[in-house]
């Protein structure tokens, strides 16, 4: 140690020689404050001196030593003394440079080394070289005519240098060959000359690189945070509640998607087979086709029409195969249920005729002419009450039965059995709704109090149930316990059909404003779903027998398929999706498809229409 | 630019070797020949007519079809080998058969009502049925020679008994269905010709289904008969005469009301094949030992004669109304019925149930459809939109339409092999000839 800090100091000497030989002002105070302190120097504060020095001025220098003195890192003393003397010597060497002194070779390895020093250990510390000239920041021109350019620390002016004249420094800096890196600097009045190693930093900014040439910007990094978890977490105190309940914002915002909202309907396709495409058409009628009603097996087809007549049809074909000529225009055809028994019942006008179609072997043919024979009028059945009502009689002409009613008959059901039959007389107020027994030839009239205009009827496809629709509602009696049961409030201005679900449970009801109803009658009397589709009168509408299709035509001239799920597990509601649309008819005197009825095995629907056309749509 | 590109067009040439199977007026030179791609069917037809006036000066041109690689082409050579992707590099072999069209269309024979039925499967004469409920014997087009006088209603089906081993017999038989549930059996001379029509009266009557019947096909052995009906059921029913003496409940009522002696046996059905749930609206009875069955229930089945039961059972989603046995092997299923797709079958192929082929260019419902008892590839189909159509497997196109009805066709048939006869709603049976299958 004391070794080293001699040799540091003997040095020190000589350099101070030199400089006293130049600036004699400067270096008698720089002396002054070096040498006590130079043992305590920190190696941190030469390197910053040594590296930023700019503008030189070993006062600078100095007074950032006197800063830093109590900042000195109580570093191993070796290694400081041997920097603060290397640190002067550097501050002296810029000095020496500036005579041009050929110390310079042998230093610059130091300066090198010093570099790397600096590079390694530097922090912010420039800004603590105070300027010698404290006039601060003013403009200097208003020194211009002074003869001092500004005070020192200790309050002294600050004498302007002589002017050298043009030509004289002209002449100079072309004789020294390091004038280009010497610079003037206006605030302290003095030529500066930039070392080698300033003008390096220079160049290097100007490159746009980092200013120490061993600076590594790609230095490896280096992980200094702890990512192993403490033991103990900064903070002990409880969660709070609030992260417990849930967020009164987030609920109020309105987070749903709207495609959520729309009902999941199965793709049409996975509801196939329905009826989809037109191939045959059934023509000879001449009026409006008012009715049409399929056979059991769904061989055959029958049709009423305006023009009078009924005609029955090969369904496969489209063959006319009989008719008949009634003479009035035929409200309503319905083939009997029961297979065996192929028997029409039409209303037209004031009657309904009961036709033998002449289908079926020798001794269904036979049975059916047995049932359709009625014997003259004896004289228990005129003193029955129902006798007024209507009057059976033998019609030969049309080889059936003809049962003469009081009022325009609209339409005749028949029950599953195909036995009894019901008919509807709008117009025949406590005797509108008839029902008529085959095969004893009685009629009665239903034990119930209608309430409002009757438009049609319907048997219960499997009890002992009656349905009866009026214009705004239906009414379901119970025909063994001779009883109202139900009462179906549509809401709908004008009742015009209505059909029942094969299973019973179920009835869709059509209206003249074109909206259908659908009951689920183990739900509700209020309408499960009211589909609203048609811009005119529903004509008619129709359950399929086996398949999940039900339909409805209307004025519109189209018919409206639709899927019609009834599932037997209680919980679940019918599933009702639209399937198609049937188009295909003409519209005649405003009307257009006047009935629709579906094969009663395939998944094909009959359409009749005003056209005088009847359509056949297959799946 | 027109011309460059005319020239670029021509540039584009195929080297082809035609090749024919056809007899040697027909045949001509297998060298091969550079064509220019944009060839279609026409232009090679033209083109092998050329070559064969060439050899031989008097040649009547006629029109060809071409085979390449199986197929029949459709397009232009260019699109064809494009489309299956057949190099053009190597020399291209061209088969060229005969183009199966008629060539001549005969005179409508006129019926008194609809032709719902008509079997053409004896050269000799045409069966038809008609809604009037009579069968006629057609000897040629116009030329009815008898009338099968009896049944009640509409003959929905006519089937000729082809016995085995009276081939050289003139008395021929034939089976007629009708919507009054009875079949009856007719029998009569085929070589006998009257100036008008003779009348005959069925000598069977096979009575037993509930409803119409809708079907009826004869076994090839000729012994007995099958009839799908209305009821659901298919029944078979024996056609020989052995059993008269003790079964002979002869209808005396109808005895008295025709001075006819000629006695009227009822028959009843051999055996019934119960499984279907719907209409069985066609049977076909290809081999001695099962028969074939088309149902409205969607189904087509296959059943085993002896026992009854049915060994193929194939759903295809569609009421069928027409099925036929043949093809390949005589073993190729083809339907049609309530869409306007021809759909046709194997069912040898293990697993899977989907048709090998579908045909889709009716407009309607099929009516018939009838393999070429001759050939592998080729079918007659008849549709409700009053067409018929010759379809042959090795394309998807139809090979030609026949549009000589107005109304509905209601059943079709070949003839003679070279012939298809169809009926339809407009009362006609019409021939169209000289199909050069």
């Amino acid at each position: 140690m004391k070794g080293r800090l001699k040799e540091r100091e003997s040095k020190l000497k000589t350099k101070e020689e030199k400089i006293v030989t130049e600036r004699e002002v400067d270096v008698e105070e720089e002396d002054a404050h070096e040498i006590p302190s130079g043992s305590d120097y920190s190696d941190e504060d030469f390197d910053e001196d040594n590296g930023t020095l700019t503008e030189s001025g070993s006062e600078q220098s100095e007074f950032s030593e006197d800063e830093e003195i109590d900042n000195t890192s109580d570093g191993d003393g070796s290694t400081d003394g041997d920097y603060s003397l290397q640190d002067h010597s550097g501050t002296v060497d810029d000095i020496s440079q500036q005579d041009q002194n050929d110390d310079h070779s042998h230093q610059e390895p130091k300066e090198s080394d010093e570099d790397h020093r600096g590079v390694e250990e530097s922090d912010s510390s420039e800004d603590e070289v105070a300027p010698l000239n404290t006039v601060g920041d003013v403009p200097l021109e208003w020194y211009r005519d002074e003869e001092h350019i500004g005070y020192d620390i200790s309050g002294k002016k600050i004498k302007k240098k002589e002017r050298q004249d043009k030509l004289d420094s002209f002449l100079a800096s072309a004789d020294d060959s390091k004038n280009w890196r010497k610079i003037y600097d206006e605030y302290n009045d003095e030529e500066v000359e930039l070392t080698k190693h300033e003008t390096k930093l220079i160049s290097r900014l100007l490159k746009g690189k980092a200013p120490h040439a061993n600076f590594d910007p790609h230095a490896p990094y280096v992980d200094w945070f702890a990512w192993e978890d403490s033991k103990h977490p900064l903070s002990n105190a409880p969660e709070p509640k609030r992260r417990f309940i849930p967020s009164k914002w987030e609920s109020k915002k309105i987070n749903i998607d709207p495609e959520s909202l729309k009902p999941k309907l199965p793709s049409r396709k996975d509801l196939k087979p329905y009826p989809t495409t037109c191939y045959l058409e059934y023509r000879g009628h001449k009026g409006a086709v008012l009715s049409i009603s399929t056979e059991a097996s769904g061989e055959w087809i029958a049709s009423g029409s305006s023009d009078g007549t009924i005609r029955v049809w090969e369904v496969e074909t489209g063959r006319c195969l009989r008719v008949w000529e009634l003479g009035e225009a035929v409200q309503h055809v319905a083939w009997n249920p029961s297979s065996d028994l192929p028997i029409l019942a039409v209303s037209a006008g004031q009657d309904v005729f009961l036709l033998n179609t002449g289908f079926g072997n020798e001794e269904e043919q036979k049975r059916i002419k047995e049932l359709l024979h009625v014997e003259a009028r004896t004289g228990p059945d005129d003193s029955n009450n129902t006798a007024s009502i209507v009057s059976w009689a033998q019609d030969d002409k049309h080889e059936g039965v003809r049962i003469k009613h009081f009022k325009t008959v609209s339409s005749v059901e028949w029950h599953r059995k195909g036995d009894y039959f019901s008919t509807v007389m709008p117009s025949g107020e406590s005797r509108a709704i008839l029902i008529h027994q085959l095969s004893k030839k009685i009629s009665q009239r239903i034990p119930f109090k209608l309430h409002g205009l009757p438009v049609s009827s319907a048997f219960h496809p499997t009890r002992s149930v009656f349905f009866v629709s009026t214009k705004k509602n239906v009414r379901v009696y119970d025909l063994v316990k001779q009883k109202s049961v139900k009462k179906l409030e549509t809401g709908l201005r004008e009742v015009s059909s209505i059909a029942i679900h094969p299973g019973g449970d179920n009835v869709i009801v059509g209206s003249r404003e074109g909206k259908l109803c659908w009951f689920d009658m183990d739900l509700s009397s209020q309408p499960y779903r009211i589909l609203k589709c048609h811009p005119k009168d529903i004509t008619n509408v129709a359950f399929h027998r086996s398949y999940p299709l039900f339909a409805s035509c209307s004025d519109d001239c189209t018919a409206y398929v639709f899927h019609g799920m009834v599932y037997s597990d209680l919980n679940q509601n019918p599933l009702i999706v639209p399937l198609e649309i049937l188009r295909g008819h003409t519209s005649s005197n405003g009307r257009g498809v006047m009935d629709c009825k579906f094969h009663p095995r395939q998944p094909w629907l009959f359409t009749a229409g005003a056209d005088s056309v009847i359509r056949l749509f297959c799946h | 630019m027109d011309i460059n590109g005319d020239v670029e067009e021509f540039s584009r040439r195929i080297q082809v070797r035609f090749v024919t199977k056809l007899k040697s007026p027909l045949k001509i030179p297998s060298s091969s020949i550079a064509l220019p791609s944009n060839l279609t069917r026409m232009g090679l037809s033209a083109l092998v007519n050329n070559l064969l006036q060439s050899g031989n000066a008097d040649w009547k041109p006629e029109p060809f079809d071409f085979l390449i690689n199986g197929e029949l082409v459709r397009m232009s050579l260019e699109e064809f080998l494009l489309a299956k992707g057949i190099s053009a590099e190597k020399i291209l072999e061209i088969e060229y058969i005969k183009a199966v069209a008629p060539r001549k269309e005969e005179e409508p024979s006129l019926h008194d009502d609809w032709v719902s039925a008509v079997d053409g499967s004896n050269p000799g004469f045409i069966v038809t049925g008609s809604y009037d409920g009579l069968g006629r014997i057609w000897k040629a087009a116009g030329l009815c020679s008898h009338v099968l006088e009896g049944h009640g209603a509409v003959v929905t089906s006519v089937s000729i008994i082809k016995p085995k081993g009276m081939e050289s017999s003139t008395v021929v038989s034939i089976a007629t269905a009708s919507k009054d549930r009875t079949l009856r059996l007719w029998k009569f001379d085929a070589e006998e010709s009257f100036d008008h029509p003779k009348k005959i009266r069925s000598y069977k009557i096979l009575t037993g289904h509930n409803a119409s019947v809708q079907s009826v096909t004869a076994q090839p052995s000729g012994d007995m008969v099958c009839s799908g009906s209305w009821d659901c059921r298919i029944k078979l029913w024996r056609t020989n005469e052995l059993d008269k003496g003790g079964d002979s409940v002869s209808i005396k009522k109808r005895k008295m009301d025709n001075e006819d002696e000629e006695s009227q046996s009822q028959g009843e059905a051999v055996s019934t094949l119960v499984g279907h749930t719907q209409c069985v609206s066609s049977v076909v009875w290809p081999e001695n030992e099962s028969v074939y069955s088309a149902s409205w229930d969607h189904s087509i089945r296959r059943w085993d004669v002896e026992t009854g039961k049915d060994s193929l059972n194939m759903f295809c989603g569609k009421v069928i109304n027409c099925l036929d046995v043949g093809g390949e092997g005589s073993s190729l299923v083809a339907a049609g019925g309530s869409d306007p797709i021809i759909r046709i079958w194997d069912p040898r192929k293990p697993g899977t149930l989907a048709p090998i082929f579908q045909f889709s260019s009716h407009t309607s419902w099929i009516s018939a459809c009838k393999w070429h008892d001759k050939s592998w590839f080729h079918l007659a189909s008849a549709s409700y939109d009053g067409k018929v159509m010759l379809w042959d497997l090795r394309t998807a196109w139809p090979l030609t339409v026949i549009d000589s009805h107005k109304d509905k066709v209601l059943c079709a048939d070949w003839w003679r092999g070279d012939s298809v006869i169809s009926g339809g709603v407009d009362s006609k049976l019409c021939i169209s000839s000289e199909i050069s299958v």
